[in-house]
Order: structure tokens, then C-alpha cells, then sequence
């Protein structure tokens, strides 16, 4: 489905953008969640085959050509499980930070460099 | 045989279970850990055995069904070998942290059980999405325990790595998901088989997003910042695991990846390889932090091996070669086992400045594997990166890829610079604090050791073609051996390399041929004889008798090597040797890191130069081979030329040469001087003797090296004599001697050549003599500086006999043996016609008279300082080799012709004409002749004739006292102007104006400049703020992307 798939481009640059625009760690990370989001989104519309059921054998379906690839989907589920993770990690480093220095901005955490 | 399949039941059941393990106590859980970690190294270890034996490789596939269906997972020779590595690594490093596991949450070693199980996966899958599992699991669990450690720095270098590793997964998993469109599998190895890299500009974009994700991972230049902040900030023990283990695993990724790549790819990769190696080396060089330098190190050293292994298998070479495997394997091995044990000792140290790692000489042990560990990153022999370096070189040469060995090379030798500027540091700079060392710390750091030790001595087979083992391999053995009863006081230790000494020194002569007996000759007996003055010290003189002899089996290992390996490996062996020897010196650290780095750039430009003989002469290393190079010969010729002209200390290169031997220990300085610079004499008689045979072209070598020796000599000699310092004095005095011998050789004749040798032996005599005797000065009167003596004379007479004997010899005057020279050298040059040069080294020559007379009118005569009243005589064991050394002098004068008879005819095979004919003891030339002998006779008579009158006449002689003078109304300024002989011949420096500018010194350090001041601008891209980082790897991803579809 070509128009998910763009949907999908457009989530992952929108996001990226965001990563790269915001200052914020919070806003950061929700950035990178759009980014995931939109990945998770392309995986789903290549393994898209138009007027196909879902990959769940029952009754209504009788064979492999009545359904989508379902692999994307099977991915799909491991990838939201892991970039929930991600997240969840860099929420938790989001709460230490801001415990040692009391703020959220990323331009604060520059003792490390050159 | 154990399924590798519980590597992974086994991590995660026992990480699973560990937190109900930990409510029966922290000492169960801490021994069902460990016993998982050595568990999983036992299993892969005992995988590694079996494939070794030729056992197939153990495919487990998940619920029975066969790829594409299903993952799969391999244990082979490879992953059981990179497996094997982790998981020791796993247990070491688990070991190294068991304080922190007992004292914090069990959390710490879930995680680190879970991050182990991870590396494990991504080296044993073969499936693409789960690899991007493994991938996450590694980051999430690397990530975590990141956390634990709280403070700022960690967490924020923390959060940087979980977003930039975020990022670099994300665009894996694109690649992944379009990947699995295009071909219809995830099984890496399917995938390879049915993709067509080229067929579409959408697959190509997708596997140069999969390589670029996975290069991220690596660390890339400049996308590199999130990193680098890691390294420095993160917990030792943990940051040992992510620079060793988790860069392990990602190459092996890599490799895993490589079938689909094709060679527009592999090109990119290893471009940004190589860019990497460069870059990090250079901006390590303005780093003062040693966890952030290891960063910069570690980085480079991935980079290295990246573009080893991309530019190999894109010549051709299979992934799984032999060499592939000796290269990027030996590269990688060094790599892992070094940085490791260096990332362990910062957590020994816990000190940030580069020179408060100094705290490391509290422990000897921990010192030597410092050493070792820094040693074998710069790749010197003999650890594995350099029989790998080595290897790399030659394959690189023989596919013609000389501006990715040059640029190779130029990366090394900035490491080299950082590298040894931190040994230096480390070994000289003052103590300030306690050593507290844990077992638990040292264990693992004894281990690794151990091993690169071991890894550098299999690897070390490469050398073994046509010549007999013992001979290579036993002076090693000895030199461990030494290492071992280093605790023993210095009288055992001298007495016994003496004796050993000696008889390797009649083992070897007698294998040696041409002027190679008479280099062995200076090279063996003269270093044993040199040994003797070693009886003075007292206590231990820890590490100088292991270090020492690894110098002279460097330099016996040079005359006997019959290819190219051997040769480098001794030449190497013989700068590290002699690098431990300069560094003992008081104030010597600048001056050994001087002479290091010139002597690594020689070498390094040596290593060029045999890679083009190994191109051109059809993968040949044989060293014969020198002499019938079928083209480029020029260029190798000059190559080799410079490497042997740093050690020679010629003009331009000499820079290194004053202060180390100037300020290295009594004793070391006539070994420097007198025997370590033969070694650049004897690589230019044997590239001369190439030459010789060679068709060179238009290329004219000997010229140019012929004008570079007589202006060595005059400027050499020139500087000599504004000297105030005596072994300085001595030393520039040496790269003036030098110079003659380098012209010498480039006159290319029979009458040059023993010209040369001549010199070489006369230096090695009165060279020896004179820094022993100034040595011994200086011991007694604790000062170099000859403004600061005087009237030594009536309290050191042996000395002055001998500083007078050796200045005689130094200035070519008769009778003593100097004579010979000279005259040689008149007959060669009108010989040869070099008229210009002549009278250039002529003058050189009259120069050197004034430097030699201050040695003796500075120093003994004049008047006695007050507090030198009380000095005695130079030790005993000094005088012994200055008396041998002085009866050799007077019999080389007498009887030339035992020496330079068969010294001509060893110069027979390679130049025939025998200039100089020998009638008893008459030498003629067709200019003249010359009678040693008779010369000695008629001197000695005139001497003995005025020495006699002045004796009956000093008895009417009025006897006065020191004080009995009058100043001619002086008034001096500082005290050193009371003594006459202080800056004695400044009217001459007005004269010559600017020719006794230092030109060269400014140059070379203009280059450092340069290199530090760029270093210190570009560096500054890692601003340190996380955004900033993430824009890097975008901008990265997209400007290779484009030199990729440009180029």
C-alpha cells in the first residue's frame, strides 16, 4: 500500500526531525517514539497484499493465498515490544537526569566532550 | 557435547532466577552467576576444541522447521572462536567487577548476564530480524547497567549511546523490513545468494542502509561523539565489555553482512575505515584524559580493521582465507586482549591525567602489562598486531594499494605518538599517590596478558621461513628468562649476560660473512665489552638487563636475517630495546619520545618500502632480493635509505639524537653511541651493496646521499662545539662521526667503503671510550656542564688519559688510528672526484679539533672547584673497558693491516677493484702510501724525546698554587663565567650568523604544531551535546551516501 508507506517515510523523517529540532529530552524521546511509530507502520504496509484477509487461519480461510504475508506482522509485534523498551529506557534516563541537574534541556549535559 | 543452545537457556534461565537466588543470600546468587558465565565460556570453548579437530558445524534451528521457516542458529569454527573470546571475556570481566556485583542490586548482574547472552546471539544468528533482536537486547542491557553507576557524566554519556544506538537500529530495521521485500527471506545467508546488489537503485539504497547501520554501531568518524562520551565516563569493568566484547560482536556482524555487499560497498566501508583509523589517531593526540584517549584508540583500531577486511575481500580474497583471518584476526586479537587489559588498569589507577597513571610503578607487574598492552597497540613485535600489521602490508602491496598502506601507516604512527608520549609519562613522571589493587582487578588483566603474549608468540611462525628456529627464538627465551629473575641484585644479572653474551656473541661470528663478521663484530663483542661498567650500580636495576639484550638480539638478529620479516622484526625488536634503554635517564622522556617517533616514522617508511620490494619482486621476501629489483627500484632504494638514515641520525633527522644520548645513564650512552648507530651503517651497506647491482635509472642515490653525509659532518661537528654540556658535546660530535661513514658509503667504491668501515670501527673505539670516560667524569662530579669542571687532572688521571687518547683517535691526527681514516678518505674522494664535498668534510674535520680540544681544556685543566676537592677517580668498571678499548685503539693503529687486509677482501664480492694494496705493512693507493707502523714509531719517538726534556726541565720549575693568579680586572657576571672555557666559541656563532640557526628543530616542531593545532580544531565537532551527535550520523549516513552513488 503506497500510501501507508509514504505515511510511514513521513513519520520516520518527521520524527527524526523532531530529534533533531527540540531541545527538550522529553520531546526527544517522543521524537524518536514518531520515528518507531512510522518504522513499525512500513514494516505493516510491505507485508500488505491488497484485498487479503489478516494472517489468521480459521474458518474463512482456507488457504495461504487468501491472506497478507505474515511475517511484517509477526516482526512488527517484536518491534513494538522492543521499541517499547527503548523508550521505557530512555524515559527512565530522562528521570535521572533531570534528578542530578534539574533540568530536561540536552544542551545542559555537555560535561563530556572533545 | 553441550548444545550451544544453552548459552542462551543458561543465561536467561539463571538471569531469570538470580533475583529468588539472591533471598537465599548474596553468596548463592554470586556462585550460581559466576558459574553460569564459566558455563557458557566452558561451552563455547569446548565447541572451539571440537571444530578445531575438523568436526562439522552445529546448525540449531527454532521448532524444527529449516530456513527461511525458521531462525537459525550456527556455532562454527568462527563464532565458536568469537563466542569463546566473549564469554571469557564475560567471566574475566564479571570477575573484575565482583566487588561492585557483592556490594550493589542483583539488577547489575542480570543485566550483565543478559549482555553477554546478547553478544552471543548477534555472533551465532543467522537471521536478520533476529539479529536485530540480539542487537536491542545488547544496547538495552549494556544501556542499563550504564545506569546503575550514578553520576552525572555516566548517565548523560549513557543517554547519548541509548539514542544514538536507537537511531542506528532503527535505520537497520528499515533496511531489514525492504531487504525481506526484495528477496523473500531473512536468512542472512539466503538473502546473499538471491540478491542482486546492483539490479535496482532501491536494493542498493537498502543494503548501503543495513551496511551504514551496522557501521554506525562501529563507530564511524565523525558520527562517533555519542561513543567516545561512553568510553570516557562509563565504569571500567563495564566499558572493558563495550570496547572488546561488544566491538566483537559487531564485526562479526559486520562479516556476517559482508556477502552483500558488492565492491562499490565494501570500497565505501572501507573508506570510512580508513578516514576513521586517521582521524581518531590525530584527534587523540590533544587528549589528556587516558579513558577518553583508550576511546579515541579503541575507535581507530575498529576502523583499522574494518577497512583491513572490506579491501581484502573486495580483492578477491575469501571472508574465511587464511589471510583474512592472520590480518584482520591477528589485528583484532591485539585490539581485544590490549584495550581491555588498558580499560582494566584505568580502573586499577582511577586517575584521569594521562601522567598520574604514573601511580602504576607501585606494581611492577601491572607496570609490565601497561607496557605490553601499549606496546602491542602501536604494533611492535612481538604481539600479534604486528606480524598482522606485517601481513596486512605485504597483501595490500601485492594488490598495489599503496595509498591505503600510506595512509595506514600515517594512522599508526600518530598512535605511535599518544601511545609512547603516555609510556613516557608514565614511566618518568613523579609519584604522587598509592597504589590500592584489588585481585579481583588484577586477575583478569594477568590473564589477558598472558594471552596477547601467547597470541604474539603463534603468530610469530610467519618468520620461521629457512632459518633455524633456536637461532630466532632462544635469545627471546633468554630475554624472558631475564624478565623472570629481574628481582635479583645487578652483580648475577651482569655476570650472566656477560657470559651469555659471550658465547651467543661465538655462536654467531662464525656464521657471518662479509662485512658482516665486522658488525657482528662491533654489534656482539663490543656490546659484551660494554657490559662491564654495568657492575657499578647497585640494588636491582630493574628492567634494564632484560631490555638491554633484547637491543643487541636485535641487532645480532639484523646480520643474520635472510628475509624481509626477519629484518624488520629485529630492527624493531632493537628500537624498543634501546627506546627502555634512553628512557632511563634522569631527564629523559622527551628525548626517548624523540627518538622513538623518529625511529617508528623510519620504520614505518622502511615497512613501505618492503611492501613495494614484496609488489614488484613477485611476493618475494627474501632479502636477496634487494639487489635485482626489476623496477621502482628507486623509490624502494630511497625508502629504505631514510629508515636506516634515522638511525644514523643524518641532517634533518638528527633532532633525536643530542638529548637521548646525552642524557641517558653513564653506561648506556657508549652503547648508543658507539653500537646502536651501526645498525642504520650496516642497513646502508647492505642497501648500498644492493645499488651496487641495481639499474637505478636516472635516479642518482649516492650522490644525494654523499652531499647529506659531508653537510652531516660539517653541521654535525659545527654544532658540537658550541656545546656546554659534555655529553652533548659527545653527541653531536657522534652525528658528525656518522656523517663521514654515510659519505664514505655513498662514494661507492672499494676505497670509500673501507674508508667507512674503518671510521665505523674507529668510532666504535674512541666513541665508546670517550663516553665512558665523560660518563665516569660526570658520575663523580654530578654535572654535565663542562663550565662547571675543571681541573680534573690531578683527581681523575686515567680519565684524562683516556679523553686524551680518544680525542687523538676522534681528530684524525697521528699516529692513532683516526690517521687511517682520513687518509682514506683523501685517497677515495680524489678517487671519486667529489671535490666540493671533500673540502666540505676537510673542513668539518678542522672543526671537530676545536670541539675535542674543550674536552680536554674545560675539563681536566684550568682550575679545581672548590667542592670537586674531594672527587676520586672514575669507578673501577669503568676504567676496565677504556683500558681494553685504549690497548685496541693503539693495536688497530699499529698493525692496520690485520684489520683492513680482510676487511678489503670481505669488499672484494661486492667491489672488486682493490684499491688499496698491502706490501707487510705499507698500505699504497695510487696517490701514496701510508705505514701505521711506522708512523706510530716516529710519533711515539718524538713524544718520548719532549717528554723527557720537559721532565728535566720542570725540576728548576717554580711550583704554584691554584690561587696564586690574579683576575685582569673582571668583573664576571655569573658564576659561570669564572670558568674560561663557557661558551667559548660564541664569536663563531656571530660569524656564521644564521647557519647555526636550528632550522631543523623548527621545522619538525612546526609539524607538530600542525598536527596538534589541527587536532585541536577539528576535535572540537564533539561539542558534547547529544543533539549534536544525532545530527552527525544523519549527516554522515547522507554525505557517504552520496560519495558512494558519486564515486
Amino acid at each position: 500500500m503506497l500510501l501507508t508507506i509514504i505515511l510511514g517515510i513521513i513519520l520516520i523523517v518527521l520524527g527524526l526531525w523532531g530529534m533533531l529540532s527540540q531541545k527538550n529530552i522529553i520531546k526527544i524521546i517522543i521524537g524518536f517514539s514518531i520515528m518507531d511509530t512510522g518504522i513499525h507502520l512500513l514494516i505493516l504496509s510491505i507485508g500488505y497484499i491488497k484485498d487479503r484477509t489478516a494472517p489468521i487461519m480459521n474458518q474463512a480461510v482456507q488457504s495461504a493465498g487468501q491472506v497478507i504475508d505474515p511475517v511484517p506482522s509477526a516482526l512488527v509485534l517484536t518491534a513494538i515490544v522492543i521499541g517499547l523498551a527503548i523508550t521505557a529506557l530512555m524515559l527512565t534516563y530522562a528521570v535521572k537526569l533531570y534528578e542530578i541537574k534539574g533540568s530536561l534541556e540536552i544542551s545542559d549535559f555537555k560535561e563530556l566532550k572533545w | 557435547m553441550v548444545s550451544p543452545i544453552y548459552i542462551f537457556i543458561i543465561a536467561l534461565g539463571i538471569g531469570f532466577l538470580l533475583s529468588l537466588f539472591d533471598k537465599a543470600g548474596r553468596a548463592v546468587a554470586m556462585t550460581i552467576f559466576y558459574g553460569a558465565l564459566l558455563a557458557m565460556a566452558f561451552i563455547s570453548g569446548q565447541w572451539l576444541l571440537h571444530l578445531l579437530q575438523g568436526a562439522e558445524a552445529e546448525i540449531i534451528t527454532t521448532a524444527g522447521f529449516q530456513p527461511p521457516f525458521s531462525i537459525n542458529l550456527k556455532m562454527g569454527l568462527l563464532e565458536a572462536f568469537f563466542t569463546f573470546l566473549i564469554n571469557t571475556l564475560g567471566f574475566l570481566a564479571g570477575i573484575y567487577l565482583l566487588p561492585k556485583f557483592k556490594s550493589q542490586k542483583i539488577y547489575g548482574m542480570i543485566l550483565f548476564l543478559m549482555l553477554i547472552m546478547g553478544l552471543n546471539g548477534l555472533v551465532m544468528t543467522g537471521d536478520m530480524f533476529n539479529l536485530f533482536v540480539f542487537l536491542e537486547i545488547t544496547s538495552i542491557a549494556t544501556v542499563s547497567i550504564i545506569a546503575i553507576e550514578k553520576n552525572l557524566k555516566s548517565i548523560s554519556a549513557g543517554f547519548k549511546y541509548v539514542i544514538a544506538g536507537g537511531i542506528a537500529s532503527a535505520f537497520y530495521l528499515i533496511a531489514t523490513i525492504f531487504l525481506y521485500r526484495f528477496t523473500g527471506v531473512l536468512n542472512i545467508a539466503m538473502m546473499a545468494e538471491t540478491l542482486n546488489v546492483a539490479s535496482s537503485q532501491a536494493v542498493f539504497l537498502s543494503v548501503f542502509i543495513l551496511m551504514i547501520a551496522v557501521i554506525v554501531e562501529l563507530k564511524p568518524f565523525p558520527a562517533n561523539g555519542w561513543a567516545l562520551d561512553a568510553y570516557e565516563a562509563v565504569d571500567s569493568g563495564v566499558v572493558a565489555v563495550i570496547a572488546s566484547g561488544t566491538s566483537a560482536a559487531m564485526l562479526f556482524v559486520f562479516y556476517k553482512i559482508s556477502p552483500l555487499l558488492n565492491n562499490t560497498l565494501l570500497l565505501t566501508a572501507a573508506g570510512i575505515g580508513l578516514a576513521t583509523f586517521t582521524f581518531s589517531n590525530l584527534l587523540a593526540l590533544k587528549q589528556k584524559n587516558a579513558k577518553r584517549l583508550l576511546g579515541y584508540s579503541s575507535i581507530g583500531q575498529i576502523g583499522l580493521i574494518i577497512t583491513a577486511y572490506a579491501l581484502l575481500v573486495r580483492a578477491g580474497y575469501a571472508r574465511n582465507s587464511e589471510i583474512v583471518m592472520l590480518t584482520t584476526g591477528g589485528l583484532f586479537i591485539n585490539h581485544f586482549l590490549a584495550k581491555a587489559g588498558l580499560f582494566w588498569l584505568s580502573g586499577v589507577v582511577e586517575k584521569e591525567k594521562l601522567e598520574e597513571w604514573s601511580t602504576l610503578r607501585n606494581n611492577p607487574i601491572l607496570l609490565f602489562a601497561f607496557a605490553v598492552f601499549v606496546i602491542a597497540l602501536v604494533g611492535l613485535p612481538p604481539f600479534p598486531g604486528f606480524f598482522a600489521k606485517w601481513q596486512l602490508v605485504m597483501t595490500f602491496a601485492n594488490q598495489g594499494l599503496f595509498f591505503w598502506i600510506g595512509l595506514i601507516l600515517l594512522g599508526s604512527f600518530l598512535e605511535a605518538i599518544y601511545l609512547f608520549r603516555w609510556l613516557g609519562k608514565v614511566l618518568k613522571s613523579d609519584l604522587k599517590a598509592e597504589l590500592k589493587a584489588k585481585i579481583s582487578q588484577i586477575f583478569p588483566i594477568l590473564i589477558y596478558l598472558l594471552a596477547i603474549l601467547i597470541g604474539g608468540g603463534y603468530l610469530s611462525r610467519l618468520i620461521n621461513q629457512g632459518t633455524s628456529l633456536s637461532i630466532l627464538y632462544l635469545p627471546v627465551l633468554f630475554i624472558v628468562f631475564l624478565f623472570f629473575i629481574d628481582f635479583l641484585p645487578v652483580a648475577i644479572k651482569n655476570t650472566l649476560v656477560i657470559l651469555v653474551g659471550s658465547y651467543y656473541t661465538y655462536l654467531i661470528i662464525p656464521q657471518l660473512s662479509g662485512y658482516r663478521v665486522m658488525l657482528g663484530v662491533i654489534f656482539l663483542a663490543g656490546g659484551v665489552l660494554l657490559f662491564i661498567p654495568g657492575y657499578f650500580k647497585r640494588g636491582k636495576r630493574t628492567g634494564f638487563y632484560p631490555l638491554a639484550v633484547m637491543m643487541y638480539v636485535g641487532l645480532a638478529g639484523l646480520l643474520i636475517s635472510e628475509n624481509t620479516l626477519q629484518f624488520f622484526t629485529s630492527w624493531e625488536l632493537m628500537t624498543l630495546g634501546s627506546y627502555f634503554l634512553i628512557i632511563r635517564g634522569k631527564k629523559s622522556e622527551p628525548h626517548a619520545l624523540s627518538y622513538m617517533l623518529f625511529s617508528i616514522g623510519g620504520a614505518f617508511v622502511m615497512l613501505f618500502g618492503f611492501g613495494i620490494l614484496y609488489y614488484v619482486n613477485g611476493n618475494s621476501m627474501a632479502l636477496s632480493s634487494l639487489g635485482n629489483i626489476e623496477s621502482m627500484a628507486g623509490i624502494i632504494y630511497a625508502l629504505l635509505g631514510i629508515a636506516f638514515l634515522t638511525k644514523m641520525a643524518s641532517i634533518g633527522l638528527h633532532i633525536w639524537l643530542p638529548g637521548a644520548y646525552g642524557e641517558a645513564e653513564a653506561d648506556v650512552s657508549p652503547m648508543l653511541s658507539a653500537i646502536l648507530s651501526k645498525a642504520g651503517m650496516f642497513g646502508l651497506l647492505m642497501l648500498m651493496a644492493a645499488i651496487q647491482t641495481a639499474n637505478l635509472g636516472s635516479i642518482n642515490l649516492p650522490y644525494v646521499l654523499g652531499w647529506l653525509g659531508a653537510i652531516t659532518v660539517f653541521i654535525g661537528n659545527l654544532l658540537a662545539i658550541y656545546q656546554e654540556d659534555a655529553k652533548r658535546l659527545l653527541a653531536y660530535s657522534s652525528v658528525g662521526n656518522l656523517g663521514y661513514i654515510l659519505f664514505g658509503l655513498a662514494l661507492m667504491s672499494h676505497m670509500g667503503w673501507l674508508t667507512s668501515i674503518t671510521y665505523a670501527l674507529n668510532h666504535f673505539l674512541f666513541k665508546a671510550l670517550l663516553f665512558l670516560a665523560i660518563g665516569g667524569v660526570v658520575y663523580r662530579v654530578k654535572t654535565k656542564n663542562m663550565y662547571e669542571m675543571g681541573g680534573l687532572i690531578k683527581k681523575m688521571p686515567l680519565s684524562f688519559v683516556s679523553v686524551l687518547i680518544g680525542i687523538i683517535a676522534l681528530s684524525g691526527v697521528p699516529p692513532l688510528s683516526g690517521f687511517a681514516g682520513k687518509w682514506l678518505t683523501y685517497n677515495a674522494v680524489l678517487e671519486k672526484g667529489w671535490y666540493l664535498q671533500g673540502v666540505i668534510v676537510i673542513i668539518g674535520g678542522l672543526i671537530a679539533f676545536l670541539y675535542c680540544f674543550r674536552l680536554i681544556y674545560a675539563v681536566f685543566l684550568g682550575q679545581l672547584k672548590d667542592k670537586h676537592r674531594q672527587v676520586k677517580e672514575a669507578p673501577v668498571w669503568f676504567l676496565i673497558p677504556q683500558v681494553i678499548l685504549i690497548g685496541a685503539i693503539m693495536l688497530f693503529s699499529t698493525y692496520p693491516a690485520f684489520i683492513l687486509g680482510p676487511v678489503g677482501k670481505m669488499l672484494n664480492d661486492i667491489l672488486p677493484e682493490n684499491a688499496l694494496i698491502w706490501e707487510n705493512l705499507d698500505a699504497y693507493s695510487i696517490y701514496g702510501h701510508w705505514n701505521g707502523f711506522l708512523i706510530m714509531m716516529i710519533t711515539g719517538g718524538i713524544f718520548v724525546i719532549v717528554f723527557l726534556w720537559l721532565y728535566f726541565l720542570n725540576r728548576k720549575a717554580q711550583k704554584v698554587k691554584q690561587f696564586n693568579i690574579v683576575y685582569a680586572a673582571e668583573r664576571p657576571s655569573r658564576p659561570e663565567l669564572t670558568h674560561v672555557g663557557y661558551n667559548f666559541f660564541a664569536h663563531y656563532k656571530k660569524a656564521l650568523g644564521s647557519l647555526s640557526q636550528p632550522y631543523v628543530t623548527k621545522f619538525w616542531n612546526t609539524m607538530a604544531d600542525i598536527f596538534h593545532s589541527s587536532a585541536g580544531f577539528i576535535r572540537r565537532i564533539y561539542t558534547g551535546d547529544g543533539q549534536t551527535y544525532i545530527l552527525h550520523i544523519i549527516i554522515f549516513i547522507v554525505v557517504v551516501y552520496f560519495l558512494t552513488i558519486g564515486g
